[in-house]
């Protein structure tokens, strides 16, 4: 299949001339010994293998649209319509629309999110929606993993790929939001002083200063990098800090606003991320993530991420590289899809009738 | 076996083949164990058909991915880092010549767990991308089998290994699937996705038999190029002992340094200008004005000349110097450094 349709791309794009040309390529590259396109990993014929576990992608995986566009996937939590998504993919969107199975949802409500985890929760008017089945243990290295990989308005496709390394937190535990500033922190310094006031940032915007020394951060103490970042973990972008400043012999109070870390600070480009095309905006601080080799595009994240058995092992969170890519674990997931539910319930007493996923 | 008949004949033929032999094993011989080192029934079949096919692929990567593990390394040059595999109990390491990049270099191996051990780099085919490294310290390290029969056909299960992007401890080595998807003289493709760090990293079958040394990346993700084992074992006693095989792309020979400026004598020979702090020549004790008249036993008729003779050596090698010095024939040994 695969080969008929680049002949005929190139019988388009050229001459009719091309077209024996590109037969004698490819009767050539069979001499060689090529494994033609859908025998390979991810290669249709393969794929047919998986069919049973595609079953589950159709029924309890959402496709994610802006107006026409599939922009991720999601996955279901509530026969009555809840989903979580990867939250930075679908932020500031404004024609969301959802597909299971093969009903379309117009109407779609992002009810609650988290920083910490970039995962947003969805409503959409439905009922009667096929559960997942959670896995209960986390898959071993080796192990396959299945995923949303592509989709028709009808049917789900799969992407294939094993568990590949170890489960971790990806980042370091660092705070998702930043003040944006660099701190003198060597072994001379006592407290904290500002080194640098990184542009756009909300320290730069309140009017923070190099060589400030920062005292306080709502009130609470800070001398040191922990008892900053404890003050930070809890916070979401959009927060403000009051912050009190000693400059020179005057101290000072100002409000700064908390910014995502992703859009203060610039990740330094790599070879290997130049090798590796698109990556996720977000990408890395996770507080833990399974790794898969799974080959998804930026808009095939957000959705399960299925044993062998076609239980939910995680949901894909981020695209890392060319060979690494990311899922937040079923047993942290359940965690955050819990926590989003009950601040969703605190926030809407009026949706108090539909039912948390077990 | 099949073994030498050409690969797209082979692929039709024994496709059709193995549904006959499904079939009756299935009925008959049910549940029999896949023997040690035997071919998988699953590298048979032009694709998997079903979820029992998969397992069976999982079942045996898993079973021998603890050991391709703790035989996995990484190879840190300072700069930069590569893996590689061990593949003998005292610490014989295969990798890729563009990360060992030369022969008699110093690194430094780590291990899955963290344990770091110094290194130094054997010999290496430049042409091909095959290198050697040796552990220096003494021990009985994790090593894995060699496919010494060059078993490996297109459409094989594989899975490849190798510290991606550098070690990092947290989330230690990393292994890819994938499957063989072009078979060349001097590479073999698979699509288990490779990035760089992978460089010099083993790719298994599923047997857990060394097959192949990740070597570099094409533009797409299946696009993944390994030297075939069967180039190591054709250069192997070379490597052992040290030798630069072969020329380009992979490595470049490193030049002969002496450490001395020279000019053209009208008698012949040349005429030592300068000589550079610390360099071999100083060591060797040549001062300036000395005229050298010989190297290595070959007369020096210009700079040209001494040169040319000079690129014929490589570091590390002890050359003898007929040089004049005051009116006076002696001779003085350098022993050459590295540029």
């Amino acid at each position: 299949m695969k080969r008929w349709k680049l002949k005929w791309n190139w019988a388009r794009n050229s001459s009719f001339a091309a077209i024996g040309l590109s037969f004698q390529l490819a009767t050539a590259q069979q001499q060689l010994g090529q494994l033609e396109g859908e025998f390979r990993l991810n290669g249709k014929e393969t794929w047919k293998a998986f069919d049973p576990i595609r079953e589950v992608l159709q029924a309890s995986s959402a496709v994610i649209y802006e107006g026409w566009k599939s922009i991720g996937y999601g996955v279901v939590v509530s026969s009555d319509g809840y989903l979580v998504t990867k939250a930075s993919e679908i932020e500031g969107l404004e024609e969301l629309s959802v597909r299971i199975d093969r009903q379309h949802f117009k109407e779609v409500r992002v009810v609650a999110s988290t920083v910490e985890w970039d995962v947003a929760l969805l409503k959409v008017e439905a009922e009667g929606l096929t559960l997942i089945e959670w896995a209960e243990m986390e898959p071993e290295h080796g192990a396959w993993v299945v995923s949303n990989g592509s989709t028709t308005r009808r049917d789900r496709r799969v992407r294939v790929g094993i568990i590949s390394a170890n489960a971790r937190e990806v980042g370091g535990g660092r705070a998702p939001v930043v003040l944006g500033v660099s701190l003198d922190t060597g072994e001379e310094s006592e407290g904290l002083m500002i080194q640098k006031v990184h542009k756009d940032s909300g320290a730069d915007e309140a009017g923070l200063e190099p060589e400030d020394m920062i005292l306080e951060m709502d009130g609470v103490q800070v001398g040191n990098m922990e008892e900053l970042q404890a003050v930070l973990s809890e916070k979401e972008p959009g927060d403000k800090l009051r912050m009190r400043v000693k400059r020179g012999e005057k101290e000072l109070d100002f409000e700064v606003e908390l910014k995502k870390r992703e859009s203060v600070f610039e990740e330094k480009k790599t070879r290997n991320d130049a090798m590796s095309g698109r990556v996720s905006k977000r990408r890395t601080n996770f507080p833990r993530v399974i790794q898969t080799d799974l080959p998804l595009s930026v808009r095939s994240v957000g959705g399960p991420l299925l044993d062998l058995e076609g239980r939910c092992v995680g949901m894909n969170i981020a695209r890392a590289n060319r060979c690494e890519t990311f899922a937040i674990p079923s047993k942290e997931l359940l965690a955050v899809v819990g926590d989003l539910m009950n601040s969703h319930r605190d926030g809407d007493s009026s949706d108090e009738k539909e039912s948390l996923p077990k | 076996m099949m073994k030498n008949s050409p690969a797209s004949c082979r692929k039709i033929g024994r496709s059709a083949l193995f549904i006959t032999f499904a079939f009756l094993t299935g009925g008959l011989v049910h549940g029999v164990e896949q023997k040690e080192g035997e071919r998988p029934y699953f590298n048979e079949k032009q694709a998997p058909e079903n979820i029992r096919d998969l397992k069976k692929i999982q079942e045996s990567l898993q079973k021998n991915l603890p050991r391709s593990r703790a035989a996995t390394v990484s190879i840190d040059l300072g700069g930069g880092s590569g893996s590689g595999v061990i593949v003998s109990e005292k610490g014989l390491v295969l990798t890729a010549a563009h990360v060992s990049a030369g022969v008699g270099k110093k690194m430094t191996v780590i291990m899955e767990d963290g344990t770091r051990y110094k290194a130094v780099s054997l010999g290496l085919v430049a042409s091909t991308d095959a290198a050697m490294v040796q552990i220096e310290e003494e021990g009985s390290y994790p090593y894995v089998e060699l496919d010494r029969g060059d078993t490996p056909s297109l459409g094989d299960w594989v899975y490849a290994l190798g510290h991606s992007g550098g070690f990092e401890k947290e989330r230690g080595v990393g292994v890819r699937i994938g499957r063989l998807v072009r078979m060349a003289e001097q590479t073999i493709n698979s699509d288990c996705n490779l990035i760089g760090g992978d460089s010099g990293g083993p790719l298994f079958d599923m047997n857990g038999r060394l097959i192949g040394i990740h070597s570099r990346v094409g533009a797409s993700l299946e696009q993944n190029m390994h030297v075939p084992l069967r180039e190591f074992l054709a250069n192997w006693n070379g490597m052992l002992n040290k030798e630069f095989i072969g020329e380009g792309p992979f490595a470049q020979k490193a030049t002969a340094f002496m450490g001395i400026g020279t000019e053209d004598r009208e008698e012949g020979g040349v005429v030592v200008q300068e000589v550079g702090e610390d360099t071999p020549a100083a060591v060797a004790g040549i001062k300036e004005g000395d005229v050298i008249l010989e190297i290595g036993g070959e007369k020096v008729e210009n700079k040209e000349s001494f040169s040319a003779s000079l690129k014929e050596l490589s570091p590390g090698d002890k050359v003898k110097l007929k040089i004049l010095r005051n009116d006076e024939e002696m001779e003085i040994e350098v022993e050459l450094g590295e540029k």
